[in-house]
């Protein structure tokens, strides 16, 4: 229980210290990975009242919604683009704040939705959350992901959006830690 | 401007005042979407604005179009915002036959000009333009029917859609060619595939008095509107569309 706390605390702490606008790459384990959505979701995001837009390609929505619910964040503030339910053929309700993309290689239409969940809330400043580049790197070659991750961040940057993009250690290589320095402005190490 | 953000960013400001603009692609591509947002916009903005429907009806249509955030029905109340059918207008004129004559092609083309100047109409969207030239046939009374009609919209100050179908087969962006040599811009919707999934894709060919983007982008219908990226060319692409 004293780890979690400490990684929660962690990132809610280092992600305040950042600038506005500041896109993040977050290198951590997976036992660290529901501490570290509870830290930057009610730690960082709701004390700065920032609309959550959380794409996800790792797991289903529905499962992060979830565990939202048992640790009790409100979803009052936070959006989901999931990328991963549509091709589990998965039968599960679909959740009113959560959008699906046929694939995570539908990587225009990620954009889309982002984009479209920003508009919708044009009077608050939003997070943007990238869950994985990893799982996304399953899918997409390193040419069309670095493309789409240079246009996606840069363009969140100039709407004053917070990025962070989770990268998961053991499934991390040379090309994605690359890809990942050339779009961030700052890299989060959990733990370390 | 069109008010359309997304598309006024691409032409670099809009689609300049009196054009007429053919709206091309084929089927499930958004052309419908895109001209209702269009005139939607204009009628927030004050412009009157006219959607000509030839294939179908505007009853059926209203029922199957994106419910935009944006709209007021106050719009059609106040008669802002107009649907009307054409082939009534066919009914009114006694055009019965399934082939327009030359006097026919001429009298509809001064009709729609009419009802133009009489509502003061500042935009217009003729959906489709391909549906009324296969009735028109030949390709010398198209040209004539297409010439007099943008002649005297663009002198009223109207900017008008021309919606043309085509098979994503088809070369050109119009079934008789015609179109698109007369039309001051054409803005080209498609599917595009890409290892099994199926994009909406848009693209400026032509605008006249703009300097605009020529690259293509992924189209999104959604009820805030139209949205576009950019198209990622890193991925290999299976098949154009």
């Amino acid at each position: 229980m004293a780890v979690e706390v400490s990684i929660t605390s962690e990132i809610a702490e280092k992600l305040r210290a950042l600038p506005d606008s500041s896109a993040v790459a977050l290198h951590l384990k997976s036992d660290q990975y529901f501490d570290a959505i509870q830290g930057m979701l009610d730690r960082f995001a709701m004390k700065k009242d920032l609309e959550v837009v959380y794409v996800t390609s790792t797991i289903p929505s529905q499962s992060i919604i979830n565990a939202l619910e048992v640790l009790e964040i409100p979803m009052d503030h936070i959006w989901f683009v999931d990328c991963v339910s549509q091709i589990m053929m998965s039968q599960a309700k679909r959740h009113p704040h959560a959008i699906i993309v046929e694939s995570p290689t539908m990587l225009e239409n990620i954009m889309l939705k982002v984009e479209f969940l920003i508009r919708g809330h044009p009077d608050r400043n939003a997070l943007v959350v990238l869950d994985s580049i990893n799982s996304l790197a399953i899918h997409n070659n390193t040419k069309i992901l670095s493309e789409f991750l240079h246009i996606l961040v840069n363009h969140l940057r100039s709407r004053g959006a917070y990025t962070v993009i989770f990268s998961m250690r053991e499934y991390e290589t040379d090309e994605i830690r690359n890809m990942l320095v050339l779009v961030s402005d700052d890299s989060i190490e959990l733990g370390k | 401007m069109t008010g359309i953000d997304a598309i006024d960013h691409i032409l670099n400001g809009g689609v300049p005042r009196g054009n007429t603009v053919l709206i091309s692609g084929s089927v499930g591509t958004g052309k419908t979407s895109i001209c209702i947002e269009f005139l939607v916009r204009g009628a927030l903005n004050g412009e009157n604005s006219l959607y000509l429907s030839v294939t179908e009806p505007t009853d059926k249509l209203l029922m199957n179009v994106i419910p935009f955030d944006f709209f007021d029905d106050k719009l059609v109340r106040q008669g802002k915002l107009q649907f009307v059918d054409l082939p009534k207008i066919y009914d009114k004129l006694g055009i019965d036959k399934e082939d327009l004559d030359f006097d026919q092609t001429r009298l509809l083309a001064d009709t729609i000009a009419g009802i133009v100047e009489e509502q003061k109409i500042r935009r217009l969207v003729l959906d489709s333009v391909t549906s009324v030239c296969y009735r028109i046939r030949e390709q010398e009374r198209i040209r004539d029917f297409l010439l007099r009609l943008g002649t005297v919209l663009s002198a009223k100050g109207c900017t008008t859609l021309l919606v043309s179908e085509i098979r994503s087969s088809e070369d050109g962006y119009s079934q008789w060619g015609v179109e698109e040599a007369l039309a001051d811009g054409v803005i080209v919707t498609g599917n595009l595939e890409r290892r099994g999934d199926l994009l909406r894709t848009l693209q400026i060919v032509k605008m006249r008095g703009t300097t605009h983007s020529r690259a293509k982008y992924v189209l999104d219908l959604t009820t805030s509107g139209v949205l576009l990226v950019p198209l990622l060319k890193g991925g290999s692409v299976a098949s154009g569309g």
